[in-house]
């Protein structure tokens, strides 16, 4: 009923050769005259094989081990605990059954980070969402432009683009880069470099509903929702290939956001009357700055963020309707003067930091 | 192969690529499906594995850490560390809108400089953990110190190691690896750690100069290059170059950042090897002194058999790395000496909870 082993006692370095005896609900360790223990079976946790013996450590005493190098009868090898070798859940599910659970947890997670922010967004009360923009914009610096006929003529662009909104918060930013961002709480910036390069107020009307498009379709807090879901969620996968699956997946989704906020600003210049043909321009103009049309075009209209220029004048331009009463979206003193919203505005802080791009 | 002048060494890998396969394809399995979460378990399991074909005189070593306690360690370094960082990137962004770039600035060297402290404190930690869950004869190491004092010590270090233009970093290095050692101990004792920066200098040296010698080469490549051109029709700005001479720029100038790396790479491995054989033949422990004997064709070896391995298999071989490096640092560890073990009694040293989630957040490798 005894069994040969090799014991570590954990105080010291010595191994000694013990016989392990059953007694009472646990064993005892024999060594010549001496004997350890008791000790508990329950104790035990099994730490797998080692040069034929089987070896066990004990749960509160440090540096224990015992390692029964001889036969080991049934009914004490029933006593002994299993080594742990994947991990104690997956130990017990089964190793393909665990990857499946996984994998359908892995998926309903991704999915859920993709899908969730669309319905949670609109949940988001205004008034936190406004508090958020101004805490991440406050007076941009002392760069905004706010020449007062410039400012009239834009609020005038914005209620024709927009009739029935209010809660919107349009400005020009006194910066060199053609852009134009919209922020969260219904905060849209044009960057002054756009219009200095837009050739009509038809054009900067597109730009317009197409950053309304965003505010309107709450995309902005989507996309921080669904930022802030994808980093924990892919929190621990290392390295690269977090930031790769990360980045994939946020653009497939701002793909299908952009082409939604341009079908928005088409709908709006529509109803506005304004020709969508002088925004299909500026794209064109875009266009120049990017690949030709082709294979390459392609994949780059792929991995960019923004759908191509190219796409995108042939979808303004196919949506210009023959007939039409189309009016420009402002008079010529009108545009003159949004034009010279900065330049007006002595206090604006000018700022070429940031392009030209 | 080497198994022969490997037999009368103390330490001896036993290990065999095809036994450690079935734990790196299921580690690899579960890692993906649970979206790296499984990764801290799966470096676990590799360890019991490579640490228990690992004998020292006449016993395996015994890796105890558990994949939870590495898992919490990266917890706490995401819930302490990563998601401060996040909202202070939103702080920001709000500061580089309310044009206040200089206090940006000045946050942003606050916390680079906080981040250089934690990576010291993180490798003093992991060594800690590491030491603390590799046992021998039912003896484990560990330390007492936490490594806070030793944060502040990388940190002013690596920069004194750097203001003579880099040439004290052999001192820097060597000095931080003798203070992270002689905090350690194993059972009763502590490490000794001797390490001469004079000893590397010459190699480091070597490593240092060599980049302005092939920046001159280049130059005068560069040159020679140029004026063979210029005879044979010379560049005329006002159109554009032809697609061979594109071509032409381009491969040349490839081969020189591939020859550039290969030879800065082999610099590289000429001084590493020569500062580890120093800083672990500086290593005694009681009457046990340490030795390292690999040789820069050993690293060599080891890197391009990495890289190969890697690329045949499409990347596959990853999984592979870290046993291939583990088996190269035991194969070239060598210990003399004697061991009294009587006297080798259980360490003291507090057990460190959670594993090495600062250094794993800093993707720092071993040793």
């Amino acid at each position: 009923m005894a069994v040969t082993a090799w014991h570590y006692d954990g105080r010291s370095a010595i191994r000694r050769r013990v016989e392990l005896r059953p007694e009472g609900d646990g064993f005892v360790l024999v060594e010549g005259d001496a004997a350890h223990g008791p000790f508990a079976w329950s104790d035990l946790t099994g730490r797998g094989m080692q040069d034929g013996a089987a070896v066990y450590a004990h749960r509160t005493l440090d540096g224990w081990r015992l390692g029964l190098d001889g036969e080991i009868p049934p009914d004490i090898a029933a006593r002994l605990p299993r080594e742990e070798r994947y991990g104690r859940l997956i130990d017990r599910i089964g190793l393909w059954k665990a990857s499946a659970a996984f994998a359908v947890i892995a998926v309903l997670a991704l999915t859920g980070v993709y899908f969730a922010p669309a319905a949670i967004a609109p949940l988001i009360p205004p008034s936190f969402e406004r508090r958020m923009g101004d805490a991440m914009v406050g007076d941009f610096g002392g760069r905004f432009c706010a020449a007062p006929e410039g400012q009239a003529a834009l609020a005038k662009l914005v209620r024709r683009i927009d009739p029935e909104g209010g809660d919107l918060d349009v400005r020009v930013a006194n910066i060199g880069m053609v852009n134009a961002v919209a922020l969260p709480g219904g905060k849209i910036i044009i960057f002054d470099q756009l219009l200095r390069e837009a050739e009509s107020p038809d054009e900067v009307a597109g730009v317009l509903g197409h950053e309304i498009g965003h505010v309107r379709n709450r995309d902005v807090m989507q996309a921080l929702l669904r930022q802030l879901g994808l980093s924990v969620v892919l929190g621990g996968v290392q390295g690269d290939a977090g930031g790769y699956l990360n980045a994939v997946i946020g653009l497939t989704y701002t793909r299908a956001a952009e082409a939604r906020a341009d079908g928005y600003a088409i709908e709006s210049l529509r109803m506005a009357d304004v020709s969508p043909v002088a925004t299909a321009a500026f794209f064109r103009r875009l266009a120049r700055f990017e690949p030709g049309d082709g294979r390459a075009a392609t994949m780059l209209g792929y991995v960019s963020s923004h759908p191509l220029s190219r796409a995108r004048e042939r979808t303004f331009r196919a949506a210009a309707e023959k007939g039409a009463n189309y009016t420009p979206a402002l008079t010529t003193e009108e545009w003159i003067a949004l034009r010279r919203i900065c330049r007006d505005d002595p206090k604006a802080a000018r700022d070429d930091s940031f392009g030209p791009f | 192969m080497d198994d022969d002048s490997q037999a009368d060494s103390a330490f001896a890998f036993t290990g065999d690529w095809r036994e450690f396969a079935p734990i790196a394809f299921t580690n690899l399995l579960l890692t993906i499906v649970t979206l790296g979460i499984y990764r801290f378990w799966a470096t676990a399991r590799e360890r019991r594995y490579l640490w228990s074909r690992t004998r020292f005189i006449d016993d395996r070593l015994e890796w105890t850490g558990t994949g939870l306690e590495l898992f919490i360690g990266f917890l706490l370094v995401f819930a302490l560390l990563f998601l401060p960082l996040l909202l202070l990137n939103f702080v920001l962004q709000g500061l580089v809108f309310r044009d206040r770039p200089g206090i940006a600035a000045a946050i942003v060297v606050i916390v680079y400089v906080l981040i250089f402290y934690l990576v010291g404190v993180a490798r003093f930690r992991a060594l800690r953990y590491r030491l603390s869950r590799t046992y021998w004869h039912g003896i484990r190491g560990g330390a007492d110190d936490p490594g806070f004092a030793y944060g502040w010590s990388y940190l002013w270090k690596t920069f004194v190691g750097y203001l003579a233009i880099g040439l004290m970093v052999p001192w820097s290095m060597t000095s931080l690896w003798n203070e992270r050692w002689r905090h350690m101990s194993y059972g009763p004792h502590r490490f000794v750690s001797e390490a001469q920066w004079g000893n590397i200098f010459l190699r480091y040296l070597i490593f240092y100069l060599s980049p302005i010698v092939l920046f001159v080469l280049f130059l005068v490549f560069v040159f020679i290059g140029g004026l063979a051109f210029g005879m044979s029709g010379g560049f005329d700005p006002s159109t554009p170059p032809n697609e061979g001479v594109v071509f032409a720029f381009i491969v040349a100038a490839a081969i020189f950042y591939l020859v550039f790396f290969v030879v800065m790479g082999v610099i590289a491995m000429i001084y590493y090897s020569a500062f580890y054989r120093e800083a672990v033949g500086a290593l005694s422990l009681s009457d046990l002194d340490f030795a390292f004997t690999a040789r820069t064709m050993d690293w060599i070896k080891l890197f391009v058999g990495n890289v190969a391995l890697v690329i045949f298999t499409l990347g596959i071989g990853i999984i592979f790395l870290r046993y291939r490096n583990w088996k190269f640092f035991i194969d070239h560890l060598e210990a003399t000496g004697e061991i009294n073990l009587d006297q080798l009694t259980q360490s003291a040293t507090r057990e460190p909870g959670q594993g090495e989630g600062l250094l794993d957040a800093f993707d720092i490798g071993a040793i």
